[in-house]
């Protein structure tokens, strides 16, 4: 990872929430991926699962399963997964993740 | 007795367990011969087998460019590539090459590896008897996991092969041609799946067989009295993975073993060039071979280092052997989490761990009883499937 990429993570475009929940889903995926991996590697919105991180599709069930504790119901991240194409699945990065789990978190602060 | 081809793609893990099975089959009296492209398969099949060649579609400067392609796919990219770059178009090539093949053997059941969708296309298009031969369990434990849609995509281009090679809409919507609805045979025990969702999920006909492991090229040669009783002996192989790919990894293998000479002995299967100066330095503790007697070595070992290629973990697990397993691509993560859910070994990152990472690992594995009793534990599991002289029973059943 570059500094560019580094100073990105610090994103003036992200809100609060957003920036909380990058942090969490980095927190995720160093857990998920084990530490020897990602221990200098910084997470951004524009971290790749398979080409950054060559996350396994198994492992995407471990990462769904860590969103499920983090944030209950409120966030269908499975849903999320089943609705795309295999290409758009193959090229998600971090950022989509974290914009779709805001806006879920969004929609069930409304609802509640 | 009865006339039985084998189809098998060019990709050398396939081939053994086809082997296998063929030669129990050549045994016990029927007329057996394997179809598959003599570059990769020829080595590979013993003198009393019969091989027929296929032609060899792709120049070796293509297969070059695929293998240099592959080299660079992970995660569940790998898969989509799989398919789309190598298995789809290697099976038009080999639906129309065996045609020529069928109408000279007659075969009375095709046996079809499962990743040699050709075959199956053939055989379902001239209405011959075939089997499925899966030799990794990976397709039937779920290995797409959430990612449904690339899970979809594979379906979806199957259905498609089929319609474009004139398979009627009808028919190729009854079946996949990755699972016969006669019978599929899988080469490793019901034990490793995720249970009980994968179990039950099995499709009608599903047979698991344990080990492919059968008849094989005869042993390379071995210096058996190195070995050493008082110590542990581990083996670090990368089966047939492309050798540069794996140098790497092997160099770190070696570097985490020699540092622990007090305890293991380790013998690295590699190509020269890659570890020899660190056999040379300790030539009582690291052997180095390009080749060895896997499966007559597997009862001396107390743990395997490897890439989760379904043999080597079955040959391990077959003798109560735990292992540490660092996958590469397509069905290994999902081979190594099976290893990994059963306690039967440890996983490491095959491209980023270091050697202080494989030395906590082996060292774990080793120190930990826990690894080897479940690994004994698969052993009995292995041992009732039966292996190859099963396979070979449950293809005669349906012998006309």
């Amino acid at each position: 990872m570059t500094i560019q990429d580094t100073l990105r993570s610090a994103d003036p475009t992200l809100d609060a929430l957003e920036a909380r929940v990058l942090g969490e889903i980095a927190e995720m995926l160093r857990d998920v991926i084990g530490e020897e991996y990602v221990v200098d590697m910084e997470i951004t919105m524009d971290t790749s699962f398979n080409e950054d991180l060559e996350l396994e599709s198994i492992e995407f069930v471990t990462l769904a399963d860590r969103m499920r504790v983090t944030y209950g119901d409120q966030v269908d991240f499975v849903g999320f997964l089943a609705e795309m194409d295999v290409d758009r699945v193959i090229n998600m990065r971090v950022g989509e993740v974290v914009h779709f789990i805001a806006d879920s978190l969004r929609a069930g602060a409304k609802g509640a | 007795m009865g006339r039985i081809l084998f189809v098998v793609p060019p990709l050398a893990g396939h081939v053994y367990p086809a082997v296998g099975i063929a030669g129990e089959l050549t045994d016990r009296g029927h007329e057996v011969a394997i179809a598959g492209h003599a570059s990769v398969v020829r080595p590979l099949v013993p003198a009393p087998l019969r091989l027929v060649e296929l032609p060899e579609e792709i120049t070796s400067g293509e297969r070059a460019e695929i293998e240099e392609k592959s080299r660079r796919q992970r995660g569940t990219g790998s898969f989509k590539f799989l398919w789309e770059d190598f298995l789809l178009p290697l099976g038009t090539a080999m639906a129309r090459d065996l045609e020529p093949v069928v109408d000279d053997f007659r075969p009375d059941i095709v046996v079809v590896d499962q990743q040699a969708v050709g075959g199956a296309l053939l055989a379902r298009r001239r209405r011959l008897r075939w089997v499925t031969l899966a030799t990794t369990s990976a397709e039937f434990d779920n290995p797409y996991g959430v990612m449904a849609a690339v899970g979809q995509w594979v379906d979806d281009r199957l259905r498609e092969f089929q319609l474009a090679s004139g398979v009627p809409a009808e028919e190729a919507g009854r079946g996949d041609l990755r699972f016969s609805d006669l019978l599929t045979l899988v080469c490793s025990v019901t034990e490793l799946l995720r249970m009980p969702d994968a179990v039950a999920a099995l499709p009608p006909g599903t047979v698991f067989i344990g080990s492919g492991a059968g008849l094989r090229q005869p042993l390379a040669d071995f210096p058996w009295s190195w070995l050493d009783p008082a110590r542990a002996k581990v083996l670090v192989s990368l089966g047939t993975v492309t050798r540069e790919t794996g140098g790497r990894f092997l160099r770190v293998a070696a570097e985490a073993l020699a540092g622990m000479t007090g305890q293991v002995q380790t013998i690295i299967v590699a190509p020269p060039g890659i570890v020899d100066d660190l056999a040379a330095a300790a030539p009582a503790d690291v052997l180095v071979r390009d080749k060895v007697p896997q499966l007559e070595l597997m009862g001396h070992l107390s743990a395997v280092v490897c890439h989760a290629g379904n043999n080597t973990v079955c040959e391990a697990l077959s003798q109560g052997v735990p292992l540490v397993v660092a996958p590469v691509r397509d069905d290994q993560p999902m081979i190594a989490e099976q290893v990994t859910r059963a306690g039967a070994g440890l996983r490491v990152r095959f491209g980023l761990v270091n050697a202080a990472g494989v030395a906590a690992a082996v060292a774990s594995v080793l120190d930990d009883p826990a690894y080897r009793s479940a690994a004994r534990r698969l052993r009995d599991d292995f041992a009732s499937a039966g292996g190859v002289a099963a396979g070979a029973a449950h293809i005669e059943k349906l012998l006309p």
